[in-house]
């Protein structure tokens, strides 16, 4: 099947992202040399359980604490992995089966919702917002976009090349503002569970006279 | 003479693009600010100010980083949340590295992204250092360390004279002649770095120490020179200054020959030492790095120390301090030694990893022009404390020691605070004051 325009506009945006985010990754900043200190606990244990665990929602107080929202952020950020298979998917200009297309369009519509939930508490909550700057609503609108581009794609395959018109916009946007924390976390987090995992303090503390893990 | 500020402002952004490490960077670009942080710091829960949220502290460097170092930040500033590096915006850098956080490390803990505000905001301290913006405080303490070895200034005569002192009171009050405050003795196993604050201020964390030592039949040494374990280039992020510190105590060990540097109850002097150091000098040390509290749960452990806890009847509950704990791994030792040294001991809550920093971490206590403000970051501290309903509260760092002291009589808790080595000294039936 050939590509239509919106394909191949999509798979184009998708390719310059990609690269945008490979290059920032190696411009990221000085490299951390080798530790010398001798360590008390194990990096890659740290690095594991930053990975899966800490996910968790009771092993952070701030997921603890606001559970509603960040049930909203794991339903969101859920939708939208599912809103970007999609998106890949689309590029192979096959449908999708009809029940899973169907379960697709629950997510995103709850993703959506969460999304829009969220844009009103960083709207609503005088903290949150004397923390944000503009670009926050802007990329958070952008991203309600693209799951109800994604969304009505699902319900209307005639919705597919205005989603992939989206979703190239938003491929193409990502590298540049906090979006790109998408890639970033994962780094994030890599190096937040070594540091830790290195100094003993995650996943759990040693017992004194226990040699070092790892 | 005023300082033009293109010129601080072109060294602080030198130190953002020579100094900016990839963790550093990595979590500048992961950070959603979600605002979750916000009530994993103390100082938000004391205040209230959006301005003390985390992210919001760490934004200040993340602002200066997109403005040069992305492609939004360059083409359009405003809408992506990037700024000139001002005298404003520098002026804003420093007061939320220095005036408002503490580098605890607790909102990196419960970050629900993954990272690590106090890092930022370390590196927040750097770039505001290299743009002349460190507290009066600090950089006093850091000249005065660099001229005479100490960060109190204090003479070899005068710590010669005064451990000779003490030794003498020790002999007396336990009525063991045998008792020393050993000074450079040479083949010694462990080498004892102090607070100067303990030599002009509280001796008898010395004692306490010398006594611990002797009842566990060790061969130690205290150095009349190089006993000033503090860093305050650490918390200045003057890396020269640290590295000078900290090595000026490494050559020591080297030339005393010690197999262990253990470090007075001290958190930043720990993590200085124990962690940093071998960084800032870009080796491994050849001596193990050990917090005394360590090495007291050592001896517990090895039946080196006889300790009756009826000694210390009154309710005892404990600090954790941020640099000993969250960016140590020191957690579980200081419990243990408690548990064995006092008849009742209680927990606050939260505590551990998640216990609240005194407020006066991270150089803030030497730091004048946030005195007000310090004190106010100690109320969830205060709470805590009351909500124990301990008369002493154990604090393994001679820093949370005289803010807990503060806020003590800040908030009047009616509290003792000791170090946990005067509490073991205390119970200590074998070489012990009883």
């Amino acid at each position: 099947m050939p590509l239509t325009p919106s394909a191949l506009v999509l798979a184009a945006a998708l390719a310059v992202s990609a690269a945008a985010f490979v290059t920032l990754r190696r411009r990221l900043g000085r490299p951390l040399p080798a530790p010398f200190a001798e360590p008390r606990g194990s990096a890659a244990a740290g690095e594991r359980w930053a990975l899966t665990a800490a996910f968790l929602p009771w092993n952070k107080e701030s997921s603890r604490h606001h559970a509603a929202s960040y049930a909203a952020g794991l339903l969101l950020h859920t939708a939208i992995a599912a809103m970007v298979a999609r998106l890949l998917w689309s590029l192979t200009g096959r449908p999708l089966p009809r029940p899973l297309e169907l379960a697709l369009a629950a997510l995103l519509a709850t993703g959506l919702a969460c999304g829009l939930a969220l844009f009103a508490k960083r709207l609503a909550n005088p903290a949150l917002r004397a923390l944000s700057v503009p670009e926050d609503y802007a990329a958070n609108l952008l991203v309600g976009a693209a799951l109800a581009g994604g969304l009505a794609a699902c319900l209307d395959p005639r919705a597919l090349p205005a989603f992939q018109w989206i979703g190239a916009a938003l491929a193409l946007y990502a590298p540049l503002g906090k979006l790109r924390h998408m890639v970033f976390l994962v780094t994030s987090r890599r190096f937040w569970g070594r540091f830790f995992g290195r100094r003993g303090v995650k996943p759990a503390p040693p017992v004194a006279g226990e040699a070092p893990r790892g | 003479m005023a300082e033009r500020m293109d010129d601080a402002a072109r060294r602080a952004l030198a130190a953002l693009e020579d100094r900016l490490d990839e963790r550093t960077a990595a979590y500048l670009n992961a950070c959603v600010r979600c605002g979750l942080c916000a009530d994993s710091c103390h100082v938000f829960l004391a205040t209230g100010d959006p301005e003390t949220i985390p992210a919001k502290k760490a934004e200040r460097v993340a602002r200066l980083y997109r403005r040069y170092h992305t492609l939004l930040g360059r083409i359009a500033p405003r809408f992506a949340g990037a700024e000139d590096a001002s005298d404003e915006a520098l002026d804003a850098l420093a007061t939320a590295a220095f005036g408002r956080c503490t580098v605890c490390g607790r909102c990196a803990l419960h970050c629900s992204v993954g990272l690590d505000p106090a890092a930022i905001l370390r590196f927040a301290r750097l770039m505001a250092q290299a743009a002349g913006r460190v507290p009066k405080g600090i950089q006093a303490s850091i000249d005065l360390a660099r001229a005479t070895g100490n960060n109190m200034g204090i003479a070899r005569e005068d710590v010669i004279e005064t451990l000779s002192w003490l030794e003498e009171d020790l002999r007396d009050t336990t009525g063991d002649a045998s008792i020393q405050l050993p000074v450079d003795r040479p083949g010694a196993r462990v080498y004892y770095v102090l607070n100067p604050r303990e030599l002009k201020f509280f001796p008898l964390s010395i004692s306490a120490a010398g006594m611990i030592f002797h009842a566990a039949g060790e061969n130690w040494t205290l150095s009349s020179t190089d006993f000033d374990l503090t860093n305050y280039g650490m918390f200045a992020a003057d890396e020269a200054a640290a590295g000078e510190f900290s090595g000026r105590i490494v050559r020591r060990a080297e030339e005393l020959g010690v197999e262990e540097l253990v470090v007075a109850e001290c958190g930043h002097g720990y993590r200085a030492l124990r962690w940093e150091a071998p960084e800032w000098l870009g080796r491994r040390l050849p001596f193990r790095v050990t917090s005394f509290v360590e090495v007291m749960a050592r001896y517990l452990a090895e039946g080196r120390l006889a300790l009756d806890p009826s000694r210390n009847p009154a309710r005892v509950t404990l600090h954790d301090p941020c640099n000993l704990v969250r960016h140590g791994g020191v957690i579980e030792e200081q419990r243990r030694v408690l548990r064995a040294a006092v008849a009742d001991f209680v927990e606050m809550t939260p505590n551990r990893l998640d216990n609240y920093c005194c407020g006066g971490g991270g150089g803030l206590l030497a730091a004048s022009e946030h005195a007000a403000a310090r004190l106010e970051a100690g109320r969830p501290k205060a709470d805590q404390i009351r909500a124990t309903g301990a008369k002493v509260v154990a604090a393994p760092c001679h820093n949370c020691i005289d803010q807990l002291g503060e806020i003590n009589r800040h908030y009047k808790l009616g509290v003792e605070v000791k170090t946990i080595a005067e509490i073991v000294a205390d119970a200590l039936t074998t070489g012990g004051p009883g």
